[in-house]
């Protein structure tokens, strides 16, 4: 490692020529090198390394003679476009020409672990990929640029300050002559690593901020683009699972005689979380699981009943709870108010129903395996398929896919369905792909956790909010890892602290005094629950939101000047809000329409919409306009901003009006599309988005667009009808969607 | 088991299936045309769509034995030549439609399927067509504005060339 040099306290750079000309940047360092692989990169020439050497460095960027650029990237792509947001960082830095750059997803390894998980973990959630990466990415592309400046000046006997750089040449202006980067790459990689490349100055910014097409639009409009669900090698079986029909039920008694029967059929296998039937295809392994009869053990599974957790958790909503957030003298302001208000608040399971299925394929042989899968957590994935495997890190070669959608169920921390796969390999030692029917999906758990939220104001004699309160009882989605030790066994890895994973609050920006939010984060083995896009701030802001909506009305005052009023020392709240009302004409909606506002700020990015709704006589809802307001701090690509809010409407839209999984005594009811529905194309109201830059560092924006949907919506009804929502999905209010 | 033998992408295929398999698994998994996705099985979500004779069919449940004979044509098949797009392809690229693009190869298979019975199709006309494609990243509005660019390149790509469009027409 005799070139390896620091660059920042938590990445190291490391240079060398590639076979054939080239530069190769590999980055080494992290925590731990025990997880890493060598990835297999498919132009490791470089440098002769010693294997040892191969396997603790990953391959970071290469620079080819003919100068492309190709950048990995270890955030996942689930549609968010992290495989084109992170190379336009580096390329920025880099002054790469944009036209010759492209992404590849990287390795599993630890120099690309996610910085905003303190670099312990490849993990892309809680909307970190661009807010962990950006200033890593940053300084690697300037380090390689200074390189390669150096590389030109003693090329040219120059001074390296007489140079510049443009679109992936070095230019000396008062020589009159240009070199490539290309063809500078093979120096470069001799020059010494600068430990503190300078950073531009944002002003100067080319390609951030500017809007390039995805890098892969293309091979996703072809029909080329390369899923899991798409991975195809040699001698490779297809497995479905049949799963018990309560959480945690185990396979008791198997008769598989009818299965084995079925043409295509190699073998029923019984693993921790169900029975595999392997076959030659698809078809085969799901008739030969239809014909499967199995006997369940269910003494210890789980029995949740949407009705009997709502009675629960709606009595738990009386008892005190985990405090949060605490200022000021809640029960004494409560004492000294006028008037104090309350209301409850209901939200079911809710299922992510990703596109793409859940699948994963694994090449295992006994002593080595390689897996594929789309994932937003590949390092926890790729721990526990050794573990399940009994291999070591170095063993396995986990190539995380892209995905075709994610919404946090691929971030799975307990790697649900890279073990159940890894159960399946492990007996079968021949190389399968397990494949989840929808119906799998639907039913398969870690849901969005049913939640009761409970909030309260107090009213001075002035007409001010004297003091706020606001409850929560749900599902704590991370306290099994913790509660279990799940992960004790695992040397040299540790989790984040808890707060980083659960990042509970909801950041309630009002100027109240007195404030108390409380939490009840129940832990229920049974019932498998995991963040779903926003995660608890769908739940919590609606609450928040429709509430302070209805103190407004209560003190006669206009929804949106109550919260700018509100909002005085919240400059950035107010911006967006400001910004909102305005892009949506605030006050006067067309004809027979009503609007409806929400705000918040979270993932250090803050957002604001208006949405627009008729309701008919007989309670027939349209969805006319949404219009959204954000700050993301500095957009990197803000046409994908804009991509990611829309998406993030659509998606709050489907929760908001229909999404809703009900468990009967244990038993998971919807299956499909059919009785699960999302959001289709007539449904979709005219979407507008409008992002009011405040030069701030990157925030996250892959949820931002979500929380302030439903009360916006909610808010609009009561415009409407004058009717309060206190629960979601409006379906269970009788609305009917147009 | 039975012979099935139809046209795919303007090539014949002839092989040995399990009767009652579903096209798609036919299409992906024997065929290796992987563009087609599989997304709910029944039906539900149209990122199984393919063109039968023209017509947009849901291939996870079509049995492939009632396609012999017939011309397929797949998300593969669209683009006239390697290295042109179909309109509705450009279209997409265009308004940079796709975000996972998992579901984007039934979305413009039924947008084609669209444009060819309704050259100039209105909201409503794109509602009725798109409204069995699922898209849970949420491209609806970016498809409603690709299908409006995809009719007006169209006239420009069906008028002043008599070539052939695609396998299929």
């Amino acid at each position: 490692m005799s070139k390896l040099t620091t660059l920042s306290r938590r990445n190291f750079i490391r240079v060398s020529v590639m076979a054939g000309g080239g530069l190769l940047v590999a980055c080494g360092g992290g925590s731990s090198s025990s997880n890493n692989n060598t990835g297999t990169p498919p132009n490791n020439g470089g440098e002769p390394t010693s294997p040892a050497e191969a396997f603790q460095v990953g391959e970071f960027m290469r620079i080819s003679t003919d100068n492309k650029i190709t950048i990995l990237v270890g955030a996942a792509e689930i549609g968010q476009g992290a495989l084109t947001a992170i190379p336009m960082i580096v390329a920025e830095e880099l002054d790469a020409d944009w036209s010759q750059v492209s992404g590849e997803l990287s390795p599993v390894a630890a120099n690309f672990n996610n910085p905003y998980f303190q670099n312990l973990l490849q993990f892309t959630v809680a909307s970190s990929a661009i807010r962990g990466y950006f200033e890593g990415q940053r300084s690697v592309g300037a380090a390689v640029r200074q390189m390669l400046v150096s590389a030109a000046a003693k090329r040219w006997g120059v001074d390296a300050s007489s140079l510049r750089t443009e679109s992936s040449y070095v230019i000396d202006d008062i020589g009159g002559r240009r070199a490539s980067y290309g063809e500078l790459s093979s120096e470069a990689a001799q020059e010494r690593v600068p430990s503190n490349p300078s950073l531009k100055n944002p002003a100067d910014y080319r390609i951030i901020g500017s809007s390039p097409q995805r890098l892969d639009a293309a091979a996703k409009t072809d029909g080329s683009f390369q899923y899991g669900i798409d991975v195809d090698i040699p001698g490779m079986l297809t497995a479905v699972i049949a799963r018990p029909p309560r959480f945690n039920g185990q396979a008791l008694n198997v008769d598989d005689n009818a299965a084995l029967a079925v043409p295509g059929v190699r073998g029923v296998y019984t693993i921790l979380g169900g029975v595999a039937v392997v076959a030659d295809d698809f078809w085969a392994a799901d008739k030969g699981r239809k014909a499967l009869q199995i006997q369940w053990n269910e003494l210890l599974a789980g029995r949740t009943d949407s009705d009997t957790q709502r009675n629960a958790y709606n009595f738990r909503l009386n008892l005190p709870g985990v405090p949060i957030r605490s200022d000021g003298l809640v029960l004494l302001a409560q004492t000294l108010a006028s008037e104090t208000v309350s209301a409850d608040y209901y939200f079911p399971f809710m299922a992510h129903a990703a596109m793409e299925p859940l699948n994963v394929v694994v090449d295992y042989d006994g002593s080595s395996a390689e897996i594929w899968t789309g994932t937003q957590s590949a390092t926890l994935d790729k721990i526990f398929a050794g573990l399940i495997l009994g291999l070591l890190p170095n063993q396995i070669t986990f190539h995380a896919m892209p995905a075709g959608g994610g919404f946090g169920r691929r971030g799975n921390p307990l790697a649900d369905y890279v073990r159940d796969a890894c159960g399946v390999a492990k007996q079968l030692r021949q190389p399968v792909k397990v494949v989840w029917t929808r119906e799998d999906d639907m039913k398969g758990g870690y849901y969005r956790p049913a939640a009761a939220v409970r909030v309260s104001a107090s009213i001075d004699s002035a007409n001010n909010i004297s003091a706020w309160t606001h409850r929560s009882v749900t599902q704590d989605v991370t306290a099994l890892l913790y509660a279990e030790n799940l992960l004790d066994s695992l040397a040299d890895f540790t989790l984040p602290p808890l707060k980083e994973l659960t990042d509970f609050e909801t950041g309630m920006p009002y100027k109240i005094d007195n404030v108390l939010m409380d939490a009840h984060l129940t832990v229920n083995l049974n019932m498998p629950a995991l963040w779903m896009r926003s995660v608890n701030k769908f739940s919590d802001v609606f609450a928040q939101e429709t509430f302070i909506d209805e103190l407004a009305l209560k003190v006669n005052k206009n929804p949106y000047n109550f919260r700018r009023d509100l909002l005085s020392e919240k400059p950035r709240h107010r911006a967006v809000l400001d910004a909102v009302a305005d892009a949506a004409n605030w006050g006067f909606p067309s004809s027979g329409r009503s609007q409806g506002i929400a705000v918040m700020g979270h993932w250090n990015s803050f957002v604001a919409q208006v949405v627009e709704v008729s309701v008919s006589a007989n309670r027939e809802l349209t969805v006319h306009r949404v219009v959204s307001a954000v700050d993301c701090g500095t957009a990197v690509n803000p046409d994908l901003v804009i991509a990611q809010v829309e998406s993030a409407v659509v998606f709050a839209l489907s929760s908001i009006l229909f999404g809703e999984i009900l468990l009967e005594d244990g038993v998971v009811q919807q299956s499909n599309f059919d009785d699960y529905p999302v959001l289709r194309m007539h449904q979709t109201p005219a979407i507008e988005t409008v992002i009011v830059n405040s030069g701030n560092p990157v925030g996250g924006v892959g949820e931002l667009g979500v929380p302030c949907v439903g009360p916006a919506l909610a808010n609009a009804i009561f415009g409407a009808i004058g009717e309060r929502i206190r629960e979601l999905p409006l379906t269970r209010s009788n609305f009917k969607i147009a | 088991m039975a012979e099935l033998s139809f046209t795919l992408n303007g090539q014949t295929q002839a092989l040995t299936i399990d009767s009652g398999t579903p096209l798609l698994w036919v299409l992906r998994e024997q065929l290796a045309m992987t563009g087609t996705k599989f997304g709910c099985g029944m039906g539900l979500c149209g990122a199984c769509t393919v063109h039968l004779d023209g017509q947009p069919i849901r291939s996870c449940s079509y049995p492939a034995e009632f396609v012999n004979g017939k011309n397929i044509t797949t998300i593969e098949g669209l683009a006239p030549t390697e290295d042109t797009l179909h309109p509705v392809q450009q279209a997409w690229l265009e308004m940079s439609v796709p975000q996972c693009g998992y579901c984007q190869s039934g979305q413009i298979m039924s947008a084609v399927a669209l444009l060819k019975a309704n050259s100039s199709p209105s909201d409503d006309d794109i509602d009725k067509a798109m409204s069995g494609n699922i898209c849970r990243c949420g491209t609806y509005p970016r498809i409603r504005k690709a299908i409006h660019r995809a009719a007006e390149l169209s006239v420009q790509y069906y008028q002043p060339a008599t070539t052939e469009v695609g396998a299929e027409s």
